[in-house]
């Protein structure tokens, strides 16, 4: 069984506990052993990047260093965590300047950085060390061929040599539910939450294209996997009523509750309830 | 964009002329010697950054443009401007640049000297002291929620005491406390 180590962040666990409880669950059920990191550190978003490099740099090398001890790859579940602690990760592999400077600062903490623990995002994980053949067996109530569109989130797929991830597997990891991925034509674009605390109405509107090209392209339901992209495409729905008036009833699910449901895990295993858009509908698409 | 026919006057020009006197020509050494700038001086200005931006219609300083300002050393209309703060960080102008210029990472050099010299949004350091403060950007406040989940009551596995002792020490102390 492999192990790993789990890095929740913040946002994951005060605001969708219910992509955690599905993450945990799925992962469970697939056989990956997932052990929580213990005093870790925030990673700070990209506005902590943006306003102090180096204490953005020193926490995510501090939470690097401590599973370096352990041994594990990381994994998280949010974007935003995945992009701070794999970029600061990337420069201290490459920069021995700086990770000389940051590893006097961790030694203060007898830590070092030594670029042993790999940060993986949750769904690379499922992609790569389980695979999407192993995954179509465990599929017990695949879906219907219901449309869904896919908002992988700029933090999980750019810089690509920062990421290293390819820009397809959501696409084959929707499929093997049984669902139908839905091409639209915004599907690269960000959702917008970065500017969120600079410009809310930017941010708004970045939004709500996102979600017209997704209804306008046919889709039923729409997959995440941050809680920040969440914020912008579920909460933001409610929030394009009284700005817009405008309606869009895009259910946003994570990837790990439609997973999980397909392989055959209950509603409230998955904390569906929680969904500020009615996600219930995707139970008659089983 | 038409030209005045009268020739007595000067005519009209689409940007303002640069003001060579106000150049820093250490600016453009000042950001490459920062994370990730290596490659600044290899843009050949082809506004492929610009063609990629999502938001680039509502800048009034395009990508491209900010780019050319830092080669320049157009330092304070770069650091001052609203334009490095409207970066969404996608890294889609960077992804794209054909001189492996790397424009996001850039634009983040750009705003740690702004916040520096005290051209940082109010809400950026607000987000600063919550995490200086709490030690972690979000707390639970629904923790019924986690409860019906099985899952334990608070943030899972984070230390804020580390968190907050690190970053009184570096900018965002810096910045919070000059802001009190």
């Amino acid at each position: 069984m492999p192990a790993y180590s789990l890095y929740m962040g913040c946002s994951v666990p005060a605001n969708y506990p219910n992509y955690e409880a599905s993450m945990c669950r799925v992962a469970e059920s697939l056989g990956l052993e997932l052990q929580y990191l213990e005093d870790v550190s925030c990673c700070g978003s990209p506005n902590l990047r943006a306003m102090d490099y180096w204490g953005w740099v020193l926490v995510n090398a501090r939470t690097l260093a401590i599973a370096d001890n352990i041994g594990h790859d990381i994994l998280t579940p949010c974007n935003g965590c995945f992009g701070s602690l794999k970029d600061a990760y990337h420069l201290l592999k490459h920069d021995t300047n700086y990770r000389e400077k940051v590893n006097e600062e961790l030694a203060k903490e007898n830590l070092e950085f030594k670029g042993i623990s790999k940060p993986r995002h949750f769904v690379e994980v499922l992609y790569t060390d389980v695979g999407i053949d192993a995954l179509g067996k465990k599929v017990t109530k695949p879906l219907d061929g219901v449309g869904i569109a896919i908002h992988y989130g700029c933090h999980l797929l750019r810089p690509k040599d920062v990421t290293e991830l390819s820009h397809t597997i959501l696409d084959e990891l929707v499929e093997v539910t049984g669902a139908h991925v839905i091409q639209y034509s915004l599907w690269k674009q960000c959702c917008g939450a970065t500017v969120l605390p600079v410009d809310e109405d930017l941010a708004i509107r970045l939004a709500r294209d996102k979600l017209k090209s997704m209804k306008e392209s046919g889709a039923v339901f729409a997959t995440v996997v941050c809680p920040a992209c969440c914020n912008q495409l579920d909460l933001q729905q409610l929030g394009l009523r009284e700005s817009y008036d405008e309606e869009y009833e895009i259910p946003v699910l994570f990837y790990s509750q439609i997973l999980g449901l397909a392989i055959g895990l209950d509603e409230s295993d998955v904390g569906l309830d929680m969904n500020r858009v009615s996600a219930r509908p995707i139970l008659q698409h089983l | 964009m038409t030209e005045s026919n009268d020739k007595s006057r000067p005519p009209e020009v689409l940007i303002d002329p640069i003001d060579m006197s106000k150049l820093d020509p250490t600016f453009r050494k000042e950001i490459q010697s920062m994370p990730n700038a290596d490659e600044l001086s290899a843009c050949f200005a082809c506004s492929t950054c610009t063609a990629a931006c999502p938001i680039a219609n509502v800048w009034d300083i395009k990508p491209h443009q900010l780019i050319r300002m830092i080669l320049l050393g157009m330092r304070e209309t770069v650091l001052s401007s609203k334009e490095i703060w409207l970066c969404l960080t996608c890294f889609e102008c960077q992804e794209r640049c054909p001189q492996n210029v790397r424009v996001t990472d850039i634009f983040f050099d750009c705003k740690n000297l702004a916040s520096e010299e005290g051209w940082i949004p109010n809400n950026i350091v607000s987000l600063g002291k919550e995490l200086l403060e709490k030690g972690q950007l979000y707390t639970v406040t629904a923790d019924w929620e986690r409860e019906d989940l099985t899952l334990e009551p608070e943030v899972p596995g984070l230390s804020t005491t580390a968190v907050k002792r690190i970053l009184s020490e570096t900018r965002t102390g810096r910045l919070v406390k000059g802001g009190d």
